[in-house]
């Protein structure tokens, strides 16, 4: 397949304007400024083209309800905080391909009639700050960002905002909290933000992948996006493959690869010619599958089918030496640690769900611990205020259902996996 | 029309609403702690979750809006399981220790817990650890009962508008404190307390003293510190308050308070209260009986009155009392003493300003209701700081900016820091010349509507300060100016708020001209800040020299003739003294005797030691009061009166409302009324009521305003203006008092004295509030910062503050956010008063006194 996404990422300059330019840059935007915005939310809806983020939710959709919300002004977010554990898939487009994220943004605010857009960066991204903020200066200069782009008397002002280390901003209202300068804790919806988001205007957040896809439809058109990979969702997608495979990175591959491709064929396979045990698909927060279970396409509708989630993308390996209570264990402190407070369950449910978990591994366990955990994770489901206390649910009861054995195991004797077992972070 | 099936009951709905206050109208109750009517929605602590068919998932009510067709069920397995969940999931951090938490009993996690908890516990490990916090002089927090529901943060930013808590940390290590850290830096509104559902933010007043349910009697009364006249319950038992209560079904201020209306009402149980009466033996007050000083009242006003005349004795009457007191007071007066001359403390701001308003826009111009400020577009504000002189109308500003109204606040407004658009600070007292530039430029603008064609007439011919002028007199930048006037004069509902400060103004006269020129121009609704809780009833009960109850002019004929008719009492033809002419009267001899109720004019008038000692040149001085004032001690007799939660009656506020205060203490003594109208009877005349209801029947026939009013009227609703009363029809006047010249600085910068009108101050009462003495401990000298250097003070140093007539000593405080040239100083604490300072001048024709140009003097003390 023709990359899309990471084209010229071997470039060691890729960064730069003029290497961005010379392999036909910013031509997709000069196209986009000749025809009328609601014809490339046209074109963006024609391609099939669902949101990177986790969602999947159709972007051409989402455009189409901002821009026809008469209030002004509009605003464009690029969510950048990419937070979840084992995801790293929009971190060589922001370092590797800033000009690509930035012509997206251009032309997705062209299309809504937006004058200010934002960047909300992960903080722990020091790196792409400095590089986004050089091509933003870079495009100013040349012209593709300003108060008169191109000529075309459209105007954008695009900064980047770094974000303080919190996971829940990623999630797109309390991305909008903290932007506006408050906690970072989600809103209610309804309202959507796309009409009622970024100080109370219409707002589109997008994904950086997203946003990225988007030269690329206006350039090759909806319809030949519309056939690359599955049917219901198209479009190239980036996978993220950690863990124990012999070649872990970022990969670039049509909509719908099979994820036991994707781990053999192009990760690689299981390092150390050890046994594959299971496989996180989506991040942290999406259900894990076993060995058995890895003949599913990833895509999104397909990935919910099999019981788990599409996600990030952010496929996390792990082979026969991991102790699964450890890694439950590991993701809870996560969610303990990042749970904003809101609401109820996930504020208190994740701490106690922590503590159990703990409990068991360190051998510490009660027979009753188990039915515990799947009530107290059941409790949690489907009643928190957004979705970072259901994945922690999720991923508890996913791990019971597929390793109750390896549980039960701990809770009669203890920890058989000290091989990986070294500091617990608190 | 939206129809909504819940618990298989059909609720037809006008307008989408959610499915929580939609069950709530119907009398469905569903458990919930982050939810409050006040409050911004918030659906964090998922109590209120139902089914709604077709939704997949359990839903919040409080957050979710009902369609038309939805169906909605608040009680099933499903949902008692959840909400069983919820309380598990609070518990395992909230301790049991229900057995010494003040709010057991009335706590929502408790009541919620019987109705949905488990029986037992199934978290093992131990409970989040963080001590009680006890600080702050007034406020508890206990952060281990807290449930984060953010409801006090919500309070405090979203109604408030003081941002003084927020929550902090993430996860469950989630807690509330306030940025200041452990004490309070805040407004001490109480609300927080007010919305806590948990025993988490508690005040320290009645910190373990009670338990809810051994409370012997609620009782809903009005706020007896400021013009608002907020409502809440008090909760009594053993004959004390134990506890202020705000209901936000309850009142004009729907739940909200301010901290001396929530943390205030301890002077009345202190020890300091006078309780017998006192005479002067000698050069000493010493007890008597009640018998011996009536007496002595009675003979000696009898003896003056025949020997120099009615006109030489003078009364003067209290904001502080209830409108049957006031009505009783000039009755007393008029017909016993036979005298007009009766004022109040209210000259010095509210009446005169009321008196020329009416004059020219008519009568009830300034009877426009607080809940409407909110829907103003924008917001004149001059005077004085709202959120201090009336807190809970500052809140009602606050909201309006929040709804996107434009605030124009002019001169220094602390509390609407982060709630005004324009912020226009000028040179110390030069108002009237940046407002008449802002006449006449509004002038050029607006076009006049033709209803009052002399006025308009008198606003065509003024000639206002140049913008030249503005920019020289003011120092206010003249091209911004004209951008805020352009701005001002393109909104259509205007409302326009003005405090005391404008009117005690040597340009008194110019200023209420321009004043009512802009509000008549923008067709403006008028608010007048009262400091006072009665200043309306005072006016509405004829205790001015000049005018009858209900507003009616003494010099017209039949309306003297008709209240004598019904009296059966003669009335002096002639308007009397104001109370500036009954002290210079006293100074002088003519006036023998005065009669004060409820005052302190020894302490709150300019010049102390002038007032004194024109008071004590009076032959007689009779001082009725709960406390042993100034004004008391230089008294002949002092009689002992009752406080305002010991006795019945109503208060006008300044809204024009009538509202009642109902008896919840019971103490020995008698109200002001019975105290005059006892002497009445030993003078001979005939003044007798049973109680303050029998006070209002009369009310009602002599004053037309109140014509047919009773208290059952007023607890159906019936208590806003014009009620079933009358208003005086009145040809509209041109607001004939000449103009005065603007008061201009004298070349050389100075420093001049302001009076600081502090939200937890409040003259004679809030004195004797410990709770409120603790949070505004000692008297302060208030300069910024350049003022500190210009003077080479620092922080904290003990100065002389002088001026020409008296000085004092007290510590600097620096507040960057002070206008320079100005000390701020208070007029509350004893013998450190700022009215004491400042020269006697009173305006020649509105008898008001000039508290501005005072020039002041930071000394260095010598150390010794």
């Amino acid at each position: 397949m023709e990359r899309v996404l990471l084209k010229n990422i071997d470039n060691r300059n890729s960064a730069d304007i003029s290497e961005y330019e010379k392999i036909g840059g910013y031509s997709s935007l000069r196209k986009a400024l000749g025809i009328q915005p609601k014809d490339i939310i046209e074109e963006v809806k024609k391609s099939g083209l669902r949101g990177r983020g986790g969602a999947g939710f159709p972007t051409g959709m989402k455009w189409a309800f901002a821009a026809a919300d008469p209030k002004f002004p509009k605003y464009l977010l690029c969510n950048a905080d990419e937070g979840e554990p084992g995801t790293f898939k929009d971190r060589p487009i922001l370092e590797k391909n800033p000009h690509l994220l930035i012509e997206g943004m251009v032309i997705s605010a062209y299309a809504l009639g937006a004058e200010y857009s934002y960047i909300y960066l992960r903080g722990e991204y020091p790196s792409a700050k400095d590089i986004l903020n050089k091509a933003i200066s870079q495009a100013v200069k040349k012209g593709y960002l300003g108060n008169n782009i191109l000529g075309k008397g459209f105007k954008l002002h695009l900064s980047v905002h770094q974000g303080a280390g919190a996971y829940i901003c990623g999630e797109e209202t309390a991305l909008i909290e903290s932007l506006e300068g408050f906690r970072g804790q989600p809103r209610i919806k309804p309202p959507f933000p796309v009409n009622v988001g970024a100080w109370n205007m219409p707002t589109v957040i997008n994904n950086v992948e997203t946003l990225s896809n988007i030269p690329y439809i206006l350039q090759a058109g909806g319809d030949v996006y519309s056939k690359i990979g599955s049917k219901d969702c198209p479009g190239p997608k980036l996978y993220c493959i950690s863990g124990h495979v012999k070649r872990p990175g970022v990969y670039e591959l049509p909509m719908g690869t099979i994820l036991r491709e994707i781990i053999y064929t192009h990760a690689g396979g299981i390092k150390g010619g050890k046994k594959l045990k299971a496989v996180i698909p989506g991040g942290i927060s999406t259900p894990v599958l076993p060995a058995d279970q890895i003949d599913c396409p990833m895509d999104f509708i397909s990935m919910s089918k099999s019981g788990s989630m599409l996600g990030s993308g952010a496929i996390i390996v792990m082979d026969e030496s991991v102790c699964m209570v450890k890694v439950l264990y590991r993701a809870m402190k996560f969610f303990e640690h990042e749970s904003c407070g809101k609401c109820t369950p996930c504020r208190e449910g994740t701490g106690w769900l922590s503590s159990i978990i703990g409990r068991i591994e360190n051998g510490k366990g009660k027979k009753e611990d188990i039915e515990l955990l799947s009530d107290v994770a059941g409790n949690i489901s489907g009643k928190t205020f957004c979705p970072l206390g259901d994945g922690a649910a999720t991923v508890s009861m996913s791990m019971i259902k597929h390793f109750r054995d390896e549980f039960e195991e701990h809770i009669k004797g203890g920890c058989k996996y000290k091989i990986l077992h070294n500091v617990i972070p608190a | 029309m939206i129809t909504v099936t819940i618990n298989g009951k059909e609720v037809r709905l006008e307008k989408p609403i959610t499915i929580f206050e939609a069950a709530e109208m119907h009398g469905i109750k569903i458990p919930h702690f982050c939810y409050h009517p006040l409050l911004e929605k918030w659906g964090g602590c998922r109590m209120c979750l139902v089914e709604v068919e077709k939704m997949p998932k359990l839903q919040t009510s409080c957050t979710l809006y009902v369609t038309d067709g939805m169906v909605v069920k608040t009680e099933s397995e499903e949902i008692s399981k959840a909400r069983k969940a919820m309380l598990e999931f609070l518990l395992i951090n909230h301790p049991l220790d229900c057995p010494f938490c003040d709010k057991a009993g009335e706590c929502d996690l408790q009541n919620s817990t019987t109705l949905y908890g488990a029986s037992a516990g199934r978290f093992e490990e131990g409970k989040r650890r963080h001590p009680e916090n006890i600080n702050d002089p007034l406020i508890v927090r206990n952060m281990e009962r807290c449930i984060s529901c953010t409801r006090c943060v919500r309070m405090c930013d979203g109604v408030q508008g003081a941002s003084a808590i927020s929550m902090v940390n993430r996860s469950n290590k989630t807690f509330v404190e306030p940025f200041s850290g452990g004490r309070y830096n805040c407004e001490y509104c109480g609300n927080c307390l007010t919305v806590c559902p948990v025993g988490a933010i508690m005040s320290r007043l009645h910190r373990h003293a009670y338990r809810p349910w051994q409370m012997e009697e609620e009782v809903k009364t009005v706020c007896a510190y400021c013009g608002v006249g907020c409502s809440f319950v008090l909760q009594v038992r053993e004959n004390n308050i134990v506890r202020i209560m705000p209901k936000p079904e309850v009142g004009i201020n729907k739940g909200i308070l301010c901290a001396k209306g929530y943390f205030g009402y301890g002077y009345i149980q202190s020890s300091k209260r006078l309780t017998s009466p006192l005479i002067k033996r000698g050069w000493k007050l010493e007890p008597t009986t009640w018998d011996e000083a009536l007496t002595i009242v009675a003979n000696r006003l009898t003896e003056i009155k025949k020997k120099f005349g009615g006109e030489s004795i003078g009364g003067i009457a209290s904001a502080r009392c209830t409108n049957e007191d006031n009505y009783v007071f000039q009755k007393f007066v008029r017909a016993c003493l036979g005298s007009n001359n009766i004022d109040s403390i209210v000259r010095t701001g509210f009446a005169v300003a009321q008196r020329y308003i009416e004059d020219v826009i008519g009568q009830g111009a300034t009877a426009n209701i607080i809940s409407g400020i909110p829907h103003s577009e924008g917001i004149i504000v001059i005077g004085g700081d709202p959120t201090h002189i009336n807190p809970v109308l500052g809140v009602q500003v606050r909201e309006a900016f929040r709804r996107g109204a434009k605030v124009f606040a002019i001169g220094y407004n602390p509390g609407l820091e982060r709630h005004r658009t324009h912020n226009i600070s000028y040179y110390p007292f030069t108002e009237s010349t940046l407002l008449s530039y802002l006449v006449s430029k509004l002038a050029t603008i607006k076009e006049l509507s033709g209803e009052n064609k002399s006025f308009e007439s008198k606003i065509n011919n003024f000639k206002g300060a140049t913008l030249k002028d503005v920019e020289k007199v003011c120092r206010i930048n003249g091209s911004d100016l004209n951008r805020i006037i352009k701005e001002l004069s393109s909104i259509s509902s205007v409302s326009l708020i003005i405090g005391p400060d404008i009117v005690q103004r040597t340009d008194v006269r110019t200023n209420l001209f321009l004043l009512t020129a802009i509000a008549y121009m923008l067709n403006a609704r008028i608010y007048l800040l009262a400091e006072k809780p009665n200043e309306q009833g005072v006016i509405d009960m004829g205790c001015l020299p000049d005018t009858l109850p209900g507003g009616r002019p003494l010099d017209i004929e039949s309306f003297r003739k008709r209240d004598e008719e019904l009296w059966g009492y003669e009335i002096p033809p002639k308007p009397g003294l104001t109370v500036f002419e009954m002290i210079e009267g006293a100074n002088s001899g003519s006036l023998k005797a005065l009669y004060i109720m409820g005052g302190n004019p020894l302490y709150n008038l300019p010049d102390n030691a002038f007032v004194k000692s024109s008071i004590q040149n009076l032959e007689f001085l009779v001082v009725q009061d709960i406390f042993l004032s100034e004004t008391a001690e230089i008294a002949d007799v002092v009689l002992p009166s009752l406080g305002w939660v010991e006795k019945e009656g109503t208060y006008t506020n300044l809204e024009r409302r009538i509202q009642r205060l109902r008896k919840s203490l019971d103490r020995q003594g008698m109200e002001d009324w019975r105290i005059l109208s006892e002497i009445g009877k030993k003078m001979g005349f005939k003044i007798q009521y049973d109680s303050s209801l029998d006070i209002m029947k009369e009310i009602s026939t002599v004053s037309p305003l109140h014509s047919g009013l009773t208290y059952d009227d007023l607890d159906k609703g019936l208590d806003v203006w014009p009620y079933k009363g009358t208003p005086l029809r009145h040809k509209l006047g041109a607001g004939d008092w000449p103009l005065t010249k603007s008061w201009s600085p004298s070349g050389k910068e100075k420093l001049y004295l302001t009076i600081e009108k502090h939200m937890f101050l409040s003259g004679t009462m809030s004195r004797y509030s410990t709770a409120l003495n603790s949070i505004y401990q000692e008297p302060c000298a208030k300069i910024n910062n350049d003022v500190a250097e210009r003077s080479g003070v620092k922080d904290g140093e003990m100065v002389t503050i002088k001026t020409e007539k008296a000085q004092i000593i007290l510590p600097i405080k620096i507040d960057r956010n002070i206008p320079d040239f100005t000390v701020l100083l208070t007029n509350n604490f004893i013998e450190k008063g700022a009215m004491g300072l400042i020269p006697y001048k009173i305006d020649p024709i509105t008898k008001t006194p000039a508290i501005d140009g005072c020039e002041i003097k930071i000394l260095k003390r010598e150390y010794e």
